[in-house]
């Protein structure tokens, strides 16, 4: 009785994981091709820019809130960097995207305060009427033409070796993303700062009664959102090698959907970058084994739709 | 219609219990048609469970429950309000937005035949407890005890037999408590019995018939309230003699410490006073008076129009909260779970929340200093809990109150603000609060103390202000002046 309980407590926080097993299981026997190392690595290649995308939507979901401008942030970020390349240098214009994210991300914090946004729909719309403003300010800028970063010569090589690049045999998007991750994982579980957004999360009255900041707070996390859409806005535009203003299309809902099947709650408060990690392994395996496997892509939404809903239902379930 | 004298519930040896505890133990009770029945106990006694179990909420592992003769199985909330069984929270189970009418009879506008005759039969119920509220009224317009009017007809209207009242005065004043016994009463004339539960013994030897006492998920006794003391009661439900309900006062009154002056802000109109060092200084109105207001500005949690703020003699502003905690102040505010604690947290992350400014050094937080803080403050206020890790939701009352003590208490503040300490919990942790108060005035800490319960703070302030709509309506040394005069000024 006490073991079978064990069990199922096991199985129940562990779920993702198990998850991921039965599905690497699955598709490798109906489908040797996928642990071929280029199969794997592409995976990995492609799990990059989403895990960037989830990685700060994390930090938003924990604080209790949402932000669906990462669509607007990661197109806007990869026209800026796309289009600064030729005149200042890929040095300068990565470092620029970067700076660019940040401030898109503090001026949707610095919006969702000055208004007093305080319930969950006011900040739905905020954030998506904030993507579309990125987004148009894109096409402003591009004349919604498509710009592309010609690979392997000279201005370009740096986004070349970002994009499909390798380093001892593992991605270099990879190592990049596993530094930032490190930081990351850090900040949240040992800082003041990563504490007040759980804290911020957790109970917005009670943290600011014991002296938190929430507005400050909340700047910090769309900040921290901002920067990380551009990052993964600059290794998804070196991977595909174009930069367009709708290039972020479907990351918000992919996003978040990383965050919560990773077991963040979407009632704020608890949370864990490592887990959204896992998350955006299991959505990205999913998407991958249902292409080896010949599903369409409108099959694919729905699965996709179908996990959020299960997630939700499972983490409310456990709430209980 | 069931008849006088034969029981309308009886409960026979039900157990139920969570992993890890045994929350019902055997418990029997006997309900006659007609009474009041109260029912007390510390938190964590059981009488939650209880009731969860009576209304269909949780599920009995053994034991019979009959109601009206019948043997009820299993149930769900909505069967058990259609056999005539209610249950009226704490929490308010009403749409704010909704009126009066509409909340009565929610979800059964059809069987009443549209709208009209919705607001019809609301207006019979309602006239049939004296009660003159408009079945048209916004419910989120209404005060704490027309809401609970709205509740007990909303019971009525199910043609409930037995209706469970939990904490039914936990936010009504004096005044509308003495409304809520008149009502209780017409509910036994018409046969409908009661369930009271609270904690307020006051209450209980004021409107029951009968008394059942229970104790870590037993029931101790169950006798009519008039062969039943005070004394014994309390007895009973601690498990062991308290001489006093209150510890004697402290004494030890120094200098001013802060001095407010002409505070004034959308519900308050000049308010000035003074708190002095080592003083507890206790707060009395009717709810919405603006007690909890003024201690809010102090705080810098609220708007201010205008005050000046002296501490020590010093001309100090205070913005907002995180200034007032740099002055030396804390606030543990009215209600706890939604402004307190962090539920879901850790009993260490609520008591560190406060104090993680001091644990962090270039950005990082000492996480073994935190822990070490939790274990502190865990054993200093005796908190009752299976670990610092265990969140805060499954605590009981009392100890989640002394969390929130604990966070403040970690700071060692000047200054400590007390917003109805003790609502909703039970009375040994009250005399472990009041005490609590006195090692700090004790330490040369300051309280200023907010509380609906007047025995409460008469017996522990050193000086009383009375409260009325915005303003301070009078001074008393609770020694010398009568609580029937103290509460005359408050009513104003």
């Amino acid at each position: 009785m006490r073991n079978e309980n064990k069990l199922l407590r096991f199985i129940n926080q562990n779920l993702v994981l198990l998850g991921i097993i039965v599905l690497v299981t699955v598709t490798a026997v109906i489908q040797p091709k996928f642990l071929m190392t280029r199969n794997l690595t592409n995976i990995l290649r492609q799990m990059t820019s989403l895990a960037f995308v989830a990685l700060g939507m994390t930090f938003v979901i924990i604080g209790g809130f949402i932000d669906l401008s990462v669509v607007g942030m990661v197109s806007l970020v990869s026209v800026i960097t796309a289009s600064l390349i030729n005149p200042i240098g890929q040095v300068g214009a990565l470092l620029c995207g970067l700076l660019a994210g940040a401030l898109l991300g503090y001026l949707n914090g610095t919006i969702l305060t000055k208004f007093g946004a305080t319930i969950q729909a006011e900040v739905l719309f905020i954030t998506y009427g904030m993507s579309s403003v990125f987004i148009a300010v894109g096409l402003l800028v591009t004349n919604a033409e498509t710009l592309r970063i010609a690979r392997s010569t000279r201005p370009y090589d740096m986004f070349t070796a970002i994009g499909s690049g390798s380093f001892l045999g593992i991605p270099i998007s990879i190592l990049i993303f596993a530094v930032i991750l490190a930081i990351m994982y850090f900040f949240q579980t040992r800082t003041l700062a990563g504490r007040s957004i759980s804290l911020m999360g957790g109970n917005k009255t009670a943290a600011y009664l014991c002296g938190f900041n929430i507005n400050r707070t909340m700047q910090m996390v769309y900040t921290i959102n901002g920067l990380m859409s551009a990052f993964g806005s600059i290794v998804l535009m070196s991977r595909v090698t174009t930069a367009t203003a709708t290039l972020g299309t479907g990351y918000e809902a992919n996003a978040i959907l990383c965050v919560v099947v990773g077991g963040t709650t979407l009632a704020g408060g608890k949370g864990n970058v490592l887990r959204t990690l896992l998350g955006v392994f299991l959505i990205t395996l999913l998407s991958n084994c249902m292409n080896l496997l010949g599903l369409s892509t409108y099959m694919q939404t729905v699965m996709n739709g179908a996990v959020l809903v299960t997630a939700i239902w499972l983490d409310n379930r456990k709430r209980l | 219609m069931s008849q006088p004298g034969r029981n309308i519930l009886v409960v026979r040896d039900v157990c139920k219990s969570f992993p890890g505890v045994k929350a019902l133990d055997r418990v029997s009770i006997q309900v006659p048609s007609g009474v009041v029945y109260g029912i007390v106990g510390e938190n964590g006694a059981g009488k939650s469970t209880l009731m969860k179990i009576l209304s269909g909420v949780y599920e009995k592992d053994s034991g019979t429950i009959e109601f009206d003769g019948k043997v009820i199985e299993r149930t769900t909330p909505i069967q058990a309000l259609r056999r005539g069984l209610s249950i009226i929270y704490q929490e308010f189970n009403l749409v704010n937005t909704m009126s009066v009418g509409e909340n009565i009879y929610l979800g059964r506008f059809r069987e009443m035949g549209g709208m009209r005759g919705v607001h019809k039969k609301a207006r019979a119920l309602l006239d049939s407890i004296g009660s003159r509220i408009s079945t048209y009224a916004k419910v989120g317009d209404l005060s704490a005890s027309e809401m609970q009017i709205v509740e007990i007809t909303k019971a009525l209207s199910f043609d409930s037999r037995l209706i469970i009242m939990d904490e039914p005065s936990s936010s009504l004043t004096s005044e509308e408590l003495k409304r809520l016994g008149k009502i209780i009463n017409q509910l036994r004339d018409k046969g409908i019995s009661t369930i009271y539960i609270s904690h307020k013994l006051d209450e209980i030897f004021e409107y029951c018939d009968i008394v059942t006492v229970m104790r870590d998920g037993c029931v101790i006794d169950s006798r009519p309230v008039s062969e039943m003391s005070r004394s014994e009661m309390i007895e009973k439900m601690v498990g062991r003699t308290i001489d006093n309900e209150y510890p004697p006062r402290m004494h030890c009154v120094g200098g001013p410490l802060l001095e407010i002056k002409n505070l004034t802000t959308r519900k308050l109109h000049d308010v000035s006073f003074t708190l002095n060092r080592g003083e507890i200084l206790g707060f009395v109105g009717l709810v919405g008076a603006g007690r909890t207001e003024i201690v809010r500005a102090i705080y810098g949690a609220d708007k201010v129009r205008s005050h000046t703020l002296h501490l020590q003699g010093k001309q100090t502003r205070v913005r907002n909260p995180k200034e007032a905690m740099v002055a030396g102040m804390g606030l543990l505010p009215e209600d706890r779970k939604r402004e307190g604690l962090i539920l879901p947290f850790s009993v260490e992350a609520n008591i560190t929340m406060a104090s993680l400014d001091r644990l962090t050094r270039h950005g990082i937080i000492d996480r073994s200093k935190e822990k070490e803080i939790g274990e502190r403050q865990i054993k200093n206020l005796n908190i009752k809990t299976p670990s610092a890790q265990t969140r805060t939701h499954s605590l009981s009352g009392g100890n989640q109150q002394k969390c929130i003590v604990g966070r403040w208490l970690e700071l060692d503040p000047q200054i400590l603000i007390l917003d109805e300490p003790t609502r909703g919990i039970d009375v040994g942790a009250k005399y472990e609060i009041y005490t609590l108060m006195n090692r700090i005035v004790e330490a040369g800490g300051s309280i200023i103390m907010i509380s609906s319960e007047l025995p409460e703070v008469l017996n522990m302030s050193n000086r009383v202000l009375t409260i009325c709509e915005g303003r301070v309506t009078g001074e008393f040394n609770p020694e010398t002046a009568s609580a029937a005069e103290i509460m005359s000024r408050a009513i104003g």
